[in-house]
């Protein structure tokens, strides 16, 4: 059975789940969603990347209000986001499970569901927190 | 002094807030409260520069104010208009040989207004449907991380909040006036974690216009010209940390209004140190807070105690945000920039509209800042008695 996906450029694979990013060749730099330039160095010899699946948490919030359209849920709860240190490369993604959160608490990727269309999940990417981490 | 330094000779600000008519009238009144200031008519102004975001033709303005044939340039630069389009009226009298200019920056936005689309800034629609295209989230994201590395308490955004209130209070063109405490500000609805339904500034309607003079001919215009002693523009380098980034650098976090900044003062020759009254962008608390840092007005890390020690009020050390600042005027998108200088000159004139910073201050500065990653800072100085 298929994973729908919010967006399938984003992802190396999704089961297991592994974003897909881009490497710069001339100066290593790493950046997601991929592209085909490098905005860091401005050359154009990339290659495309499955980005590491565990990090820390570098920064976060709590959406409290819904918002505006084009955003887009079954049923709207606060949620939050956070920004994950992947080594190499820092990602915007949701953080999923609980709504407070700690700078460099440990995280891995998982999918999360975004909403249901046609009757089946439609699913985005988020990280949750690694049990037994000794973080609340 | 030279032929070339160029002078404000007259300034004018509408109030700022809900406005219900064209904004063309706006922009007028703004530019006819600058002329009569100045002393001047719209048939003194030899060149024109209007900022604006919405929808009018800004030279089109010359249908109201008269047909002289002036070259009217227009700038559509987000955030950074105000500071783009005086910028682009000082070079305009520079390379045109011009005496007097005119400059007009204004806005008039409805309630909620600034919902970008993904596809604007060349990302996926996902990011909007998943709920990751909203500017508040960015706002938190960024003064969470930065409290965190330089060990500054989330009360530090109260105190902010607290400051642009108390001003807005005293300030007749502002919006916001009612004053907030800072537990009002620390215990209002929680919009994006660490940041309060207070800590944020909101669109509205204001326009702001300043007359230019070059050289000896502001002193035949103005008791005390303020001179423009630099204006300074940057865009984003590797590392810094935008609105709507999907992704960040691991490595050294630069920005441009450190860029704007350091460029600003070494063109006028002096050190944040220098700096007696400032206008820094806050489009919510915690970009006061930042910007403090990044211009070097505060060293990172000392904000907390520069609030607490009153170093930020107006009988402080360094005034930051003597009207209010966005936080309580609202953002006019072309305006804001304007409304800073605006700020400065009145403060360094001796004749605030609000609350008057005390000592005759003879230098000022400001500084604007925001989407895709731009900033322009001003260094204003007083001159004449």
């Amino acid at each position: 059975m298929t994973i729908r996906v919010v967006d399938d450029s984003l992802f190396a694979t999704t089961d297991p789940v592994a974003l897909r990013g881009s490497a710069c060749r001339a100066c290593g730099a790493h950046v997601f969603p991929a592209m085909g330039t490098c905005p860091v160095c401005t050359g154009v010899d990339v290659a495309e990347v499955a980005l590491p699946t565990s990090g820390t948490v570098w920064s976060w919030t709590t959406q409290h209000f819904e918002p505006k359209a084009p955003y887009r849920t079954d049923e709207f709860a606060p949620f939050s986001i956070g920004y994950v240190d992947l080594g190499s490369v820092i990602v915007e993604g949701w953080l999923v499970g609980k709504t407070s959160w700690a700078i460099g608490e440990p995280v891995r990727l998982v999918l999360a569901k975004a909403w249901t269309q046609d009757g089946e999940p439609v699913h985005t990417f988020g990280f949750e927190a690694v049990e037994g981490s000794g973080h609340e | 002094m030279s032929d070339d330094s160029v002078y404000i000779v007259g300034s004018a600000r509408t109030a700022f807030g809900r406005f219900d008519g064209e904004d063309n009238d706006l922009a007028e009144q703004a530019i006819r409260g600058a002329l009569a200031v100045a002393g001047l008519a719209w048939s003194d102004v030899q060149f024109a520069v209007g900022g604006t975001n919405g929808e009018t033709k800004p030279d089109n303005l010359v249908s109201r104010l008269g047909l002289t044939g002036l070259p009217f340039v227009t700038v559509k630069n987000g955030c950074a208009t105000g500071g783009v389009a005086l910028m682009t009226a000082r070079n305009g009298l520079l390379s045109e040989g011009a005496d007097i200019a005119c400059v007009v920056g204004y806005d008039n936005h409805a309630r909620g207004a600034f919902n970008a689309s993904p596809a604007r800034y060349g990302i996926g629609a996902w990011y909007g449907a998943t709920g990751m295209m909203v500017t508040t989230s960015y706002f938190a994201l960024k003064i969470q991380r930065y409290l965190h590395d330089h060990g500054i308490s989330p009360r530090t955004l109260g105190y902010a909040s607290e400051k642009a209130f108390e001003y807005a209070a005293a300030h007749p063109l502002a919006w916001r006036r009612k004053p907030v405490s800072v537990d009002d500000a620390m215990d209002a609805d929680m919009i994006n974690d660490p940041l309060t339904r207070f800590m944020f500034c909101s669109p509205d309607a204001g326009a702001v216009s300043l007359v230019l003079a070059r050289g000896l001919r502001a002193f035949d215009l103005c008791e005390r010209p303020v001179r423009l002693a630099s204006v300074a523009l940057r865009g984003r380098r590797p590392g810094s940390f935008e609105v709507f980034s999907p992704w960040l650098s691991p490595g050294e976090r630069t920005s441009p209004s450190i860029d704007a900044s350091q460029a600003a003062f070494a063109a006028a020759g002096i050190t944040p140190a220098d700096v007696q009254v400032a206008q820094l962008q806050d489009t919510e608390s915690g970009a006061e807070i930042i910007h403090l840092g990044e211009t070097g007005l505060v060293p990172h890390g000392e904000q907390e105690a520069a609030y607490l020690n009153g170093d930020l009020k107006v009988d402080g050390r360094i005034p930051v945000n003597t009207d209010g600042g966005l936080l309580a005027n609202g953002e006019p998108v072309g305006a804001s920039g304007l409304r800073q200088v605006h700020e400065i000159v009145r403060q360094l004139q001796g004749r605030a509209e609000g609350q008057q910073v005390p000592g005759a201050p003879r230098i000022g500065f400001t500084h604007v800042y925001g989407a895709p990653g731009i900033s322009a800072c001003t260094v204003l100085v007083a001159e004449g008695a």
